[in-house]
């Protein structure tokens, strides 16, 4: 499905990007305003005088911190997530139908739970086990926070997989670990970016399980170390915006280097007949 | 009538057979340690909360809570606040998945052909979803402010001052409608990924077919592209619906519930009554009556596209 | 080729988990060593826990260390943890703590979680280091400050920092332009009349507003307060259906014309950019807001509340408490106290906090030394009354706030008012 794009795709996507990033330009430029320039009322598009003072400031000592922990507790994550959500998909494929039938509804009925009913539980198991303020507790938090969810998601997408595939390759006489490593793996590679950078987006933005497995400002990570920027009355607009940017530039940078998987398509003959 | 192929492939089963069996347990092992991390992380702090939400903390100065049962439930029910709850989880889940499911799918359709710049306009697209939630929500509360926001200056501009000065979030009329789509515009990007990678998979010489026979680009999309892609859509909508109903950042951020409860849902409710006025048992009450409420709501859809899945077999 | 890959990705999972368990396990070996250092401690050394808000939205305060490191020295025997919280998620940590048993030894409470935590046992009562303290009495704090931790008749915490809601700060070119007296802003005729000729032309009068936050309901409070009305009278019944409160409420609806639009979701905030730029010419505000003002290019002057003619203006006691929390040993709370008795003594007081200091004495210092009009500040200090003191005080907030949203929204004042107080009085 990858055609060279019209003019008027191109253009079309151009105007169609440009409508959703218009919030985007005005935080940036909140982000390059001044703090001695007030806000303007009815409100600009863009400030009268730049200055990168915000971005400079946000790139403190504690941030640093808070992103040192994003940066260990996300990778960890998501590495592991991803490569037993792939098994587990290919688990729950090869399963037999009962077993499917109760263990796919479990695995999305956790996700159904609000987050504030469990969480002061949640913080007791942890504080009980000693592991406040480690990166081992929220490691294994988000692990079993998505792992079901990168199940779930590599199962729909091996579901896609057109059967013919499996089954020629199982006539043939190839073992169930041949298959997944020769056939369904490559076919997931999308699947497997896809929800590598879904679950990348999770963890990096999470706040709440962050919030509960923590309490020393040296282990808090970025989305909790926002709130440094919010105020009883007031909020610090400018390095609120300033460090919320910094902050998704890895996550952006990281997408733009895996996106050729996302477009990358079957292998042309696999499904021939 | 069979043939020599079909005979011989039906003798070959019977070996495959007990490969079948080594394949599902270790299915099973695989699927062990999502099992136990949702069992330890999810399920059992529900419990928890299920129990305490069946007691009461007395006044006088001890922290010890005396158990009451149902009183909980029943002063929910019959309370004032159950009913808009409901009705605004309803409604906020409902448009905010739609919203985002047929922007996702729609951009998901355009930028699937590539060109130069494909890779930089997608890398734009996601930034709403990579966003913080409390950024993301400071961000558009901030732009529906009727003097210092972007919303009101443009429509000022476009409309004139009467309609510049709409209070959208002060207004128990429109606030909902506002919040959800900034909510449209924060999610989207992740059904717009789901699906791009989506439409990867389906077969190219069914759409040429489509194509020579004579069909155009709306009617290939709904006989070609959309069910090929089902099951796809299915778990996507079922993730945003999951998401969306248990989303807090938001809501709280732009309007903490107000004005007067019209963006209140369940999340931002429990939030209130338990961090905000100390009252737990209460707000583990609502949180178990959420979680009843999706899974009643959700689980027959579940079953039914496994049921599909099933009769596809 | 693939199961390499696989193999490869595998190890590196691994590895990454190996290393945020040394990494942790580091970290938490430099936590435990950060207050004693490399020098052996002196026998007997208590560890405390303090937990402090990140004070104002001015700037990340340094201060809690400043203070911790000057007690420090004067009192080698005891090591201060500090942790700062920004103020959204303080409420939310100090349950998560309480709940979850890590509570800290000693923390700043806002006045109104006091009462609450005290009723469930969160908090120990104070009474008795009180009474053997030498420093820390009653008379040395704001009354209304003192009185707001005391819950049954005993305290619970001691005062830490105030401020009064609100003072009426007010841009003076624009009332110079369009011809106001400033004075003429403490009275509620004057207050309105200076709404009407200040409110036009993209510009308004009156930074009134209503969004869900304590901030609506301690300017609300002062309202009714000035016009001797009451929240709850002194049996503890709702009083806000009596004549004087709801003449208050009714008040405040009619400067609504003069408010900046979307009042239902505006916040003490907004009311701030909008002072700033220069569209806002009265902004309500305690004395905490002045050193904005001060950095900023507004001509600005202020006046202590309305109230109306021939009454005097009551502000809204605003603050933090220092609490000490159940769960420590009694060497813990004894070097707490002793904290206490520092951080809150006229000569530290003063530097320590970025509100004003609750010790009267170190507060006319420092008003002396930091703000504007400090006799103006001072009186509406001294006048000031706190809020109810009632353990289920966060409801009635509540059921307060979304009163005065629905009397903004077009609701009659009076039967506002007795819904809310049929639903106060039943709490």
């Amino acid at each position: 499905m990858n055609q060279r794009a019209s003019i008027q795709n191109r253009v079309f996507q151009v105007l169609i990007t440009a409508t959703v990033a218009m919030p985007l330009v005005w935080m940036l430029g909140v982000a390059l305003k001044p703090s001695s320039e007030p806000f303007s009322s009815p409100a600009q598009l863009w400030p009268n005088s730049i200055t990168f003072d915000n971005f400079l400031s946000s790139w403190r000592p504690e941030f640093q911190t808070y992103f040192l922990n994003s940066l260990i507790v996300s990778f960890a994550t998501v590495t592991i997530s991803v490569l037993l959500g792939l098994l587990g998909a290919y688990g729950l494929l090869r399963s037999p139908r009962k077993i499917r039938w109760l263990v796919y509804p479990a695995l999305l009925m956790g996700q159904m739970v609000p987050a504030a009913s469990i969480i002061i539980p949640i913080f007791a198991m942890v504080r009980n086990l000693g592991l406040i303020d480690t990166h081992l507790a929220l490691i294994l938090a988000y692990i079993a926070l998505t792992l079901p969810l990168s199940t779930v998601m590599n199962y729909a997408f091996m579901r896609s997989i057109p059967k013919d595939v499996i089954e020629a390759a199982t006539v043939d006489g190839a073992s169930t670990f041949r298959i997944f490593f020769q056939i369904v793996l490559p076919l997931s590679v999308p699947a497997v970016v896809a929800t590598g950078v879904w679950l990348t987006v999770v963890v990096w933005q999470e706040f709440l399980f962050a919030l509960a497995m923590t309490t020393s400002q040296s282990m808090r990570t970025l989305p909790v170390g926002l709130n440094d920027f919010i105020g009883q009355y007031g909020i610090r607009y400018g390095e609120l915006m300033a460090t919320s940017i910094v902050m998704s530039v890895p996550v952006v940078i990281l997408f733009l280097f895996l996106q050729r998987y996302f477009v990358q398509g079957l292998l042309s003959g696999a499904t021939k007949g | 009538m069979r043939s020599l192929a079909q005979s011989n492939r039906r003798r070959r089963l019977s070996p495959f057979g007990s490969s079948r069996n080594r394949a599902a347990r270790a299915g099973l092992l695989f699927l062990a340690p999502a099992v136990l991390g949702v069992a330890a992380l999810v399920f059992w702090p529900l419990v928890q909360a299920v129990w305490q939400s069946m007691h009461k903390t007395p006044s006088g100065f001890s922290s010890a809570s005396e158990f009451v049962g149902f009183a909980n439930y029943i002063d929910i029910v019959s309370g004032n606040s159950f009913f808009f709850l409901i009705v605004n989880s309803f409604a906020w889940t409902l448009f905010v998945v739609v919203g985002q499911n047929v922007m996702g799918f729609l951009f998901a359709l355009a930028f699937n052909a590539r060109w130069q710049l494909s890779g930089i306009l997608r890398a734009i697209i996601i930034l709403p979803w990579v966003l913080p939630g409390v950024v993301a929500a400071v961000l558009w509360r901030f732009m529906y402010d009727p003097q210092l926001g972007l919303i009101s200056s443009v429509l000022e501009r476009l409309f004139g001052p009467e309609l510049g000065r709409s209070q959208f979030l002060a207004d128990t009329n429109t606030a909902l409608a506002a919040v959800i789509v900034a909510a449209i515009w924060k999610g989207f990007p992740f059904a717009f990924l789901i699906y791009l990678a989506g439409l990867q998979n389906v077969d190219r010489s069914q759409v040429e077919a489509a194509t020579m026979d004579g069909a155009r680009f709306p009617r290939i999309v709904l006989s070609v592209i959309i069910p090929s892609m089902r099951p796809v859509i299915a778990l996507t909508l079922l993730l945003t619906a999951i998401f969306t109903f248990n989303y807090f950042d938001m809501i709280w951020v732009m309007t903490k519930g107000g004005p007067l409860n019209s963006t209140h849902i369940f999340p931002t409710f429990i939030f209130q009554t338990g961090f905000g006025q100390f009252n737990f048992e209460m707000a583990a009450a609502y949180g178990v009556l959420a979680f009843a409420l999706l899974l009643i709501l959700l689980v027959p859809y579940l079953r039914h596209s496994l049921k599909s899945e099933r009769d596809e077999d | 080729m693939r199961t390499r890959n696989i193999r490869a990705a595998a190890l590196l999972a691994v590895g990454a988990l190996a290393l945020a368990a040394c990494t942790s396990a580091a970290s938490e070996g430099e936590d435990a060593g950060s207050g004693s250092g490399d020098t052996a401690p002196p026998a007997e050394q208590v560890t405390i826990t303090w937990w402090d808000n990140q004070q104002t939205d001015s700037g990340l305060s340094e201060y809690q260390q400043i203070a911790v490191d000057r007690f420090m020295a004067e009192n080698p025997d005891v090591v201060v943890e500090v942790e700062t919280i920004p103020y959204p998620e303080y409420q939310q940590r100090l349950q998560l703590a309480v709940q979850g048993g890590n509570s800290p030894t000693v923390a700043t409470v806002d006045q109104i979680w006091t009462a609450g935590l005290a009723a469930r046992g969160n908090i120990i009562s104070l009474d008795e280091y009180v009474a053997a303290s030498g420093s820390v009495k009653r008379d040395n704090f704001f009354a209304g400050a003192w009185d707001s931790a005391v819950v049954d008749g005993q305290a619970f915490g001691v005062p830490f920092n105030v401020d009064v809601w609100q003072f009426t700060f007010y841009n003076e070119d624009l009332l110079l332009a369009a011809d106001v007296d400033p004075q003429s802003l403490t009275t509620w005729d004057g207050l309105e009349a200076a709404g009407a000729a200040l409110t036009g032309d993209g510009q308004f009068g009156i930074g009134l507003f209503g969004h869900l936050g304590e901030d609506t309901v301690v300017v609300m409070d002062s309202f009714i307060f000035s016009n001797e009305g009451e929240v709850l009278d002194s049996a503890g019944k709702c009083a806000l259906n009596q004549p004087a409160s709801v003449e208050a409420l009714e008040y405040l609806a009619g400067l609504q014309q003069y408010a900046p639009a979307g009042v239902l979701n505006n916040s003490s905030g907004e009311m701030r950019e909008l002072f700033l730029n220069g569209s806002l010419a009265t902004e309500f505000w305690p004395a905490l807001e002045q050193p904005t003002l001060q950095d900023s290019d507004i001509n600005w002057g202020f006046v202590a509340g309305t109230a109306p003619a021939g009454k005097t203006p009551v502000g809204t006691y605003g603050g933090w408490n220092l609490s000490m929390f159940t769960d420590a040993t009694d060497a813990e709370r004894d070097a707490a106290w002793r904290f206490i008795e520092f951080i809150t003594s006229p000569e530290v007081n003063g530097d320590v906090v970025d509100l004003l200091p609750a010790n009267i004495e170190a507060a006319k210092a420092f008003v002396e030394a930091n703000r504007e009009g400090p006799e103006v500040i001072l009186e509406h200090l001294n006048n000031a009354k706190p809020r109810p003191l009632s353990e289920n005080y966060l409801e009635l907030s509540t059921i307060q706030n979304e009163m005065f949203q629905s009397i903004l929204n077009g609701t009659d004042a009076q039967s506002a008012a007795d819904t809310a107080c049929v639903a106060i009085d039943g709490l």
